[in-house]
């Protein structure tokens, strides 16, 4: 199925724990300064209601669009400036990483989940359910993802957890085409046949055999969903259609503020730079990971 | 080969359709379609009424296929909200979705290409890792954003590009480099991997030995073999590149199926939605075919499969 | 992770003032002045050109550009001129004679004459064609010819507003044309007299109108000075902004205060602001199956008029010009008073504890409907929050809007009504309150003041009948009044136009320069 193979890249077999993996790991920068960016950003995410100056929801209409404290006319107490309706930027950044987060974790593991359960199944009995699921895959990504959510979502009504359950059921696929081709590679492996010889039930090969060693691809692929997960929501609720106002998502903070975006660039460059910058330190971290787990895939 | 088209085709028609039961469960989730039609101010006798001439009152099933019917037949209803055909309405803007596709593609493959075989050709030095960066934040910036920073850029500052619409050709330009820059880091890592592991192999370090200029070896072997896996790539991408055209024909206002869509969600225009939907997914579903049939055709290999 | 952001944040103070000083010292774009055009962007897109078959603002200004009326209500003397109609008496009580203006050609050469006026008032006052708002048609019962030039409307009841609706949103169509297209047809092909044709329409995204070279020389408004004028549908308020920053348009409406005080610091633009007839106002759903049903208790009704702030948001955000309102009409309507209405001042604790009162101490959830200033409503829905209302909110085009609220929908509505320009409470608060579509409280009571109000021809018996309608409605809040709107316009420096209260714009007034 070339469709269904084409975007897994050089999946390569490896063992899940390479000797020295410590020092490989201190060695990779990638995995260093992706992991580090994005540890950051979850801080400020947890710490957001200590580090927030002042509640993200209180509007303040004699203080609109303040400029940030380097601007004439900024001032400390609202140190990035604030919003149209005058919300404090900088505590609607710090809560709006939660957001980020949140969605990409909570669409990483239900889209994972439900991916890897199909991926692994048909990788490891072949046959028929193979064929059911490729047959689901290659169905699934004849869909146009964005469209599809969009139409949902304006079905259902935005909200933050209608966002998380769509992009959740339609995310899926990358995680079910890793996960099988992974599954397919070890299946063949000496300790799995043992087990199966010893009489292991198959919900304890594949949790306790198979699994461990596609943790590796797993783990990749969680990053690379989460991170497009969090750029579908940015994009959705740009468009009106993801999640609602007063909630701090940063692709709403810059669709609220992009009128105002030719008087006060900050409002939307700050939020956006600070999305890219989250995307990048998870795509980072992926690449980081995909090296360190198959030294041989990377040319 | 034959027989490896037709088992592909065959595939290919029952994904078709499987696909086509979706796009119609999907909008008779939101609700009474009735209601909708009827519009406004309507009495429970209008309704009832047209539930009756749709026939929305007869078993899912039916109306199921009944709808393939007609949409086989090329009848997509009519538009709620513009109240003309939608098929119309869809062919007119197809054109110019069709059209940006294949230019971001373009410019994805004028960046990619470029870049990725320099990547190779000087890998792992500062060339290379630079190549790499620029990917890696190419696929880290929104593309909302990206287009706002374009707008503010070259309408707004240079007044070089016009903001919104569709008349010229200068309306293309910010929408294809908007849709296109996201699609070409995954072009330029497959290239780069691609070109890598033809310039290692064995028949073009003989091809240098003998004396062959380095620029006849890359583009006369190495690159013609590292371009097998791109044109499958390049398949599937033109799909995703026509999908994702929403967001960025919303901004620039560029008249095409993507913004159709999007007003027809927004005006909860089902007949239209619901025609997109199932369009472009065939659409997608063919270019799969195609990129399939290419592949194997280039890579015999791969019919066995 | 500070440093992090002062290196960003001093890059994006370099990269911002460079945008916004290179941005403001750019020079005006030439073209619409070459080729004598006037660039327009509206936020909607009607359903309908057909000035009958849609409700929106573009679609009233389209009407009067494409169309013509029998009566035209000069907007700065407020006096009445003839305009398809020479002259006009009132024969009696509840009919008008008309003496029409001979030589008067369609778009496409049908002559107007008494055909045409008779065949469009019977079509549109007949409620099965489905005029989307009956209130502007419904008072009319028939129309006779009595020669070529001559002709009679007679109204269902007295109804002394009927000039001013046959000044307004009264157009008059092609008898013929009309018979054989109908509504389709003129939204697919508009025809009308008006001093622009249609050159093209491409629904949903622009529309182009040309000087009609042929109007006749007599009409108070007066020929076109400009010789196209292209509208574009832009829905997106930035990439409004955005086109009138970069010169691809010439002239927006509906910005925002705050935007369009900056806006009057960028050299090449103009910005003019005025008052207009625009209400806001709350409605509630009040109907049995509403799916708020905590809106049927007049405590929590009267709570939510105490939490909002009316004030503040007038002077913060909706800008000079705009006045809080009482009652649910434009103050300079005839009729319209807020006298013996109660009012409900500022006050979240009061709100709070009819909530509790109620039985919601702790608030509870809702939705809320808009379709336009979106941050008027963000900060309405700030205000319920204040006092424990979480409500939702659903932004969207205004048929979806107006269909769904109709439907009953909806729970709160964030309305607003232009009155369609029509200087008479009769084209206000009835709408909203005699059992038509957009009557979702349903008051027998007040449909009967409100309806007495129409149709008396005693002016201090209409004055006293709205009067008490409009108490009745304060004082079971069936909806909250809240203000009324300013427009603020922006465009190109160099184009030479005027702004009127009645929210009309005037392609055919304005020039270049």
């Amino acid at each position: 199925m070339t469709s269904a193979t084409a975007s897994s890249g050089t999946v390569a077999a490896s063992l899940p724990a390479p000797p020295g993996l410590l020092r490989r790991i201190w060695r990779n920068k990638a995995v260093i300064v992706g992991f580090g960016l994005l540890l950051l950003i979850l801080l400020m995410a947890i710490f957001a209601p200590w580090l927030a100056p002042h509640d993200p929801y209180h509007q303040d209409l004699t203080n609109r669009t303040v400029p940030p404290f380097w601007h004439d006319g900024g001032t400390w107490i609202h140190p990035l400036g604030t919003d149209p309706l005058g919300r404090d930027y900088l505590s609607r950044l710090l809560y709006g990483a939660r957001i980020s987060l949140l969605i990409g974790g909570a669409v990483a593991v239900i889209s994972g989940f439900i991916g890897t359960t199909m991926g692994m199944l048909a990788g490891y009995f072949g046959g028929k359910t193979d064929m059911v699921v490729s047959f689901m895959i290659t169905t699934r990504l004849s869909m146009p993802v964005i469209l599809v959510a969009l139409a949902t979502v304006a079905l259902l009504g935005g909200s933050l957890w209608v966002v998380i359950m769509v992009l959740g059921l339609l995310k899926w696929d990358r995680f079910a085409v890793v996960m099988r081709s992974a599954t397919q590679q070890v299946r063949s492996l000496d300790y799995v046949a043992a087990a199966q010889a010893a009489g292991a039930s198959t919900p304890r090969v594949l949790l306790g055999e198979v699994l461990p060693n596609v943790l590796p691809h797993l783990v990749v692929v969680v990053t690379l969903e989460a991170a497009s997960a969090i750029l579908l929501e940015a994009a959705l609720s740009f468009l009106g259609l993801g999640v609602q106002p007063p909630l701090p998502s940063w692709g709403l903070m810059i669709s609220e503020a992009k009128s105002y975006m030719f008087f006060s660039f900050w409002l939307i460059a700050i939020p956006g730079t600070l999305l890219a910058l989250l995307i990048f330190s998870i795509n980072l971290a992926g690449d980081g990971l995909r090296d360190l787990f198959s030294p041989e895939g990377r040319a | 080969m034959l027989v490896y088209i037709l088992k592909r085709l065959g595939l290919a028609l029952l994904v078709a359709l499987a696909v086509s039961i979706i796009a119609f469960l999907l909008l008779r989730l939101s609700g009474d379609p009735a209601i909708a039609i009827a519009g406004e101010g309507a009495q429970e006798a209008d309704i009832a009424l047209i539930r009756t001439t749709y026939g929305f009152d007869r078993p899912l099933p039916v109306q199921y296929v009944d709808w393939l019917g007609k949409s086989l037949r090329g009848d997509f209803g009519d538009s709620i909200y513009f109240k003309v055909p939608a098929a119309s309405l869809i062919f007119d803007k197809l054109q110019t979705t069709l059209l940006l596709g294949f230019l971001a593609l373009a410019f994805a493959l004028a960046i990619s290409v470029p870049l990725g075989v320099l990547a190779a050709i000087y890998r792992n030095s500062w060339l290379d890792r630079l190549c790499l960066a620029i990917a890696v934040i190419g696929q880290a910036l929104p593309n909302f954003f990206f287009a706002l920073l374009l707008i503010m850029l070259f309408s707004i500052t240079l007044r070089w590009l016009p903001v919104s619409g569709s008349g010229s050709w200068a309306h293309f330009v910010m929408p294809t480099i908007d849709l296109g820059y996201y699609a070409a880091p995954a072009f330029m890592r497959l290239i780069r991997a691609g070109m890598i592991e033809v310039l290692d192999a064995d028949y073009i370090r003989t091809a240098r030995a003998k004396g062959l200029p380095t620029s006849t070896v890359v583009f006369k072997h190495a690159l013609r073999n590292a371009v097998v896996p791109v044109v499958a790539l390049a398949a599937v991408q033109l799909g995703y590149l026509l999908g994702g055209s929403v967001v960025v024909e919303t901004i620039f206002a560029l008249d095409g199926l993507g913004y159709l869509a999007y007003q027809s969600i927004t005006y909860k225009d089902f007949p239209v939605m619901q025609t997109i939907v199932l369009l472009l997914s065939v659409i997608y579903v063919v270019l799969t075919l195609a990129s399939d049939i290419v592949n194997a055709w280039l890579d015999p290999r791969i019919r066995v499969a | 992770m500070k440093i992090e952001s002062l290196r960003r944040a001093g890059l994006r103070l370099a990269v911002g003032s460079l945008f916004t000083a290179v941005a403001l010292g750019a020079g005006p774009a030439l073209a619409s002045k070459k080729d004598n055009t006037i660039r327009f962007a509206a936020d909607q897109a009607p359903e309908s050109v057909d000035p009958f078959f849609n409700n929106v603002r573009i679609g009233v200004i389209l009407g009067a550009q494409i169309w013509d009326t029998l009566i035209y209500r000069d907007p700065i003397t407020n006096e009445y001129k003839g305009n398809l109609a020479k002259s006009w008496k009132q024969i009696d009580d509840r009919t008008i004679e008309f003496e029409l203006r001979e030589g008067v050609k369609f778009h496409n050469g049908e002559p107007f004459d008494a055909d045409s006026v008779v065949y469009t008032m019977n079509f549109v006052a007949d409620s099965a064609n489905r005029v989307t708002t009956q209130q502007n048609v419904s008072w009319i019962e028939k129309a006779e010819k009595l020669d070529q030039y001559r002709v009679r409307v007679t109204t269902k009841k007295v109804f002394p507003a009927a000039i001013e609706y046959l000044s307004g949103p009264v157009v008059m169509h092609p008898a013929k044309y009309y018979a054989e297209v109908g509504p389709k047809g003129m939204n697919a092909k508009p025809v009308g007299t008006g001093p622009f044709k249609v050159a093209a329409y491409v629904p949903g995204k622009s529309i182009t109108l040309e000087r009609n070279a042929d109007y006749f020389k007599d009409s108070p408004k007066g020929a076109a000075k400009v010789d196209k004028v292209e509208i574009r549908f832009i829905p997106d308020r930035q990439t409004q902004m955005a086109e009138v920053l970069s010169g691809g348009i010439d002239l927006i409406m509906h910005v925002a205060k705050d935007q369009a005080e900056q806006a009057a610091r960028v050299p090449h633009l103009q910005v003019v602001s005025g008052e207009t007839m625009r209400i806001v106002f709350m409605q509630f759903n009040t109907r049995d199956d509403t799916p708020t049903p905590a809106l049927k208790d007049i405590r929590v009704r009267k709570a939510i008029a105490h939490a909002l702030d009316r004030e503040s948001i007038v002077k913060n955000i909706v800008g000079a010009g705009s006045r809080v309102l009482h009652t649910q009409c434009f103050p300079s309507q005839f009729g319209c008073t807020d006298e013996g209405a109660p009012r409900y001042e500022y006050d979240p604790a009061k709100a709070k504890r009819l909530l509790a009162e109620a039985g919601f101490p702790n608030g509870f959830e809702t939705e809320i409907f808009a379709y336009r200033e979106r941050n008027q409503t963000e900060a309405m829905i700030n205000n319920l929050q204040a006092v424990g209302i979480r409500a939702k909110l659903t932004f969207s085009q205004y048929a979806a809007m107006r269909d769904a609220t109709r439907s009953g929908k909806s729970s709160l509505t964030h309305q607003t009504w232009g009155s369609f320009s029509v200087n008479d409470v009769s084209a206000s608060t009835p709408v909203y309150f005699t059992f038509e579509a957009d009557d979702i409280t349903r008051d027998p009571e007040v449909r009967d003041l409100l309806v007495k109000g129409n149709n008396s021809v005693d002016p201090e018996v209409r004055k006293q009948a709205y009067r008490e309608g409009l108490a009745r409605i304060a004082e079971n809040v069936y909806s909250v009044p809240m203000w009324s709107l300013p427009v603020f316009y922006v465009a190109s420096r160099d184009l030479s136009f005027s702004a009127y209260p009645d929210e009309m714009v005037r392609f055919w007034e304005m020039s270049w320069k």
